[in-house]
């Protein structure tokens, strides 16, 4: 643990906690740790009561295994959805960003990661068994892979295509081209490539 | 280059990439000029990154780099090669980022070896029009050779006599096969067959172009692999984290 001189041992653990964090170096972890030194009481309260409540009540939808509060969550449980359509996704933060789209309105599959050799992440680290349960034992008709076009997530979606494609289902990947305001001029090859291949009639 | 620049320009294969902080990445490249280097580019996750698609894992890129006080920073990136061939197919994706994890387990940071990018793309380039697993033995036999860990497979490393056309004993620690005569004398290893021992010398011998297109059962490519990751699992003292991957993909959906 690191420690710094002429500051006292519990502020000197908050900062320590704080530079855990994804994102936070030690330099930030100074600042928001003497912003919660300065906050009022209340504000530091809240704070510590929603970080304790985040994780008693939050934990992984048994079904999709996006987070919830709810088991099974609410996109789960939403009737309107069409289940027959299941949006594979790498992590709970790509789910929000596709419901902020509103396009979308079947339902997902969250696999909590991509498959990454190199870093020994594989097969039973991520949430692929229990996609392929779910494509036996449902009506699923369709499935989307969303994950990243990262050389990872491709890797995932292929070895997943693998895996389903004896069960009959079809299995579609999200377009890829050019994003909205893109440079054709600073424009990778492999996008160029793939927004031909997925041209559209005008 | 002089220590006192501040920027150089490389030519590099990406061969890892690490996500950090906000929308940061770290790649680990394999370059002609530096060796191995870890650089870091900002705000490359953002859509509207310029760089974005030309700094991929398993992406041949002209770079201009930075240097940092902890990392060098990587400031225009231009693709010269994505391996698109490769990337589209999870055998020979598998491959690469075997062979990729070799050469940042294997390799040191700042010790340029040319040769070694040169192999790096040439095997990538094979890798793009073969699917032969073959590739994969060549590049670890060529690696370990590469860098001094050359093994000898023509005389008995023992008593330095020419192996005759039998069964050899491959022993890691002593650096090749032993005759029958001093096997008693050495540590452990895996009795290799003719054919295997044949597969080692024309990989000493001939180009990986032709190397891949030799013909092999499917029980000497077992051999084969089993006796080169000896050696590999040996000089690491582990085995690559993509091993397993590599080893255990699902079967290709079969044709209609």
């Amino acid at each position: 643990m690191n420690s710094f001189s002429g500051v006292p041992e519990p502020l000197t653990r908050l900062i320590n906690e704080l530079s855990k964090l994804p994102g936070i170096g030690p330099k930030s972890a100074q600042r928001l740790a003497f912003h919660l030194l300065r906050s009022s009481e209340e504000t530091t309260k809240a704070l510590v009561i929603a970080v304790e409540d985040m994780k008693k009540q939050v934990d992984l939808c048994s079904i999709c295994f996006h987070i919830t509060d709810k088991d099974p969550c609410q996109l789960c449980q939403d009737e309107e959805r069409d289940e027959s359509v299941l949006c594979v996704v790498e992590q709970a933060l790509d789910v929000i960003v596709l419901e902020r789209t509103g396009q979308y309105r079947g339902r997902y599959h969250v696999l909590q990661g991509v498959l990454n050799p190199m870093e020994g992440i594989g097969p039973e680290d991520l949430r692929i068994g229990e996609l392929l349960q779910r494509v036996q034992s449902g009506n699923i008709g369709e499935v989307i892979m969303a994950t990243n076009p990262s050389l990872e997530g491709e890797s995932t979606a292929m070895y997943v295509q693998r895996l389903l494609t004896p069960h009959g289902v079809r299995i579609t990947r999200l377009a890829r081209g050019l994003p909205s305001g893109a440079d054709l001029e600073y424009t990778d090859e492999i996008t160029l490539a793939h927004a031909f291949e997925g041209r559209q009639t005008f | 280059m002089t220590s006192r620049e501040r920027t150089y320009r490389i030519e590099g294969i990406i061969i890892r990439r690490r996500n950090i902080g906000e929308a940061d990445s770290i790649f680990t490249i394999y370059s002609n000029t530096q060796g191995k280097i870890d650089a870091v580019a900002r705000s490359i996750r953002k859509p509207r990154s310029k760089m974005r698609g030309h700094l991929e894992t398993m992406v041949q890129s002209s770079l201009f780099v930075a240097r940092g006080r902890s990392l060098d920073i990587l400031t225009q990136a231009q693709t010269i090669d994505s391996y698109q061939e490769i990337r589209g197919n999870l055998e020979k994706s598998a491959a690469a980022l075997y062979c990729f994890e070799l050469v940042d387990l294997f390799v040191e940071k700042g010790e340029p070896l040319p040769e070694l990018y040169r192999g790096l793309k040439q095997f990538l380039e094979v890798l793009k029009a073969t699917s032969s697993p073959l590739s994969v033995r060549y590049f670890e036999l060529y690696l370990l050779n590469l860098l001094g860990y050359e093994v000898r497979v023509f005389e008995c490393v023992v008593c330095d006599s020419r192996l005759p056309e039998q069964t050899a004993l491959l022993v890691p620690e002593a650096g090749g096969l032993v005759c029958g005569n001093c096997r008693l004398n050495t540590g452990p290893g895996r009795l290799i067959p003719v054919p295997i021992i044949k597969l080692f010398r024309f990989a000493a011998r001939v180009s990986l172009e032709n190397y891949v297109t030799i013909r092999v059962t499917e029980e000497n490519l077992n051999l084969l692999r089993l006796a080169t990751i000896d050696l590999i699992r040996y000089h690491l003292e582990r085995e690559p984290k993509s091993q397993y991957f590599l080893e255990n993909l699902p079967p290709p959906p079969q044709k209609p």
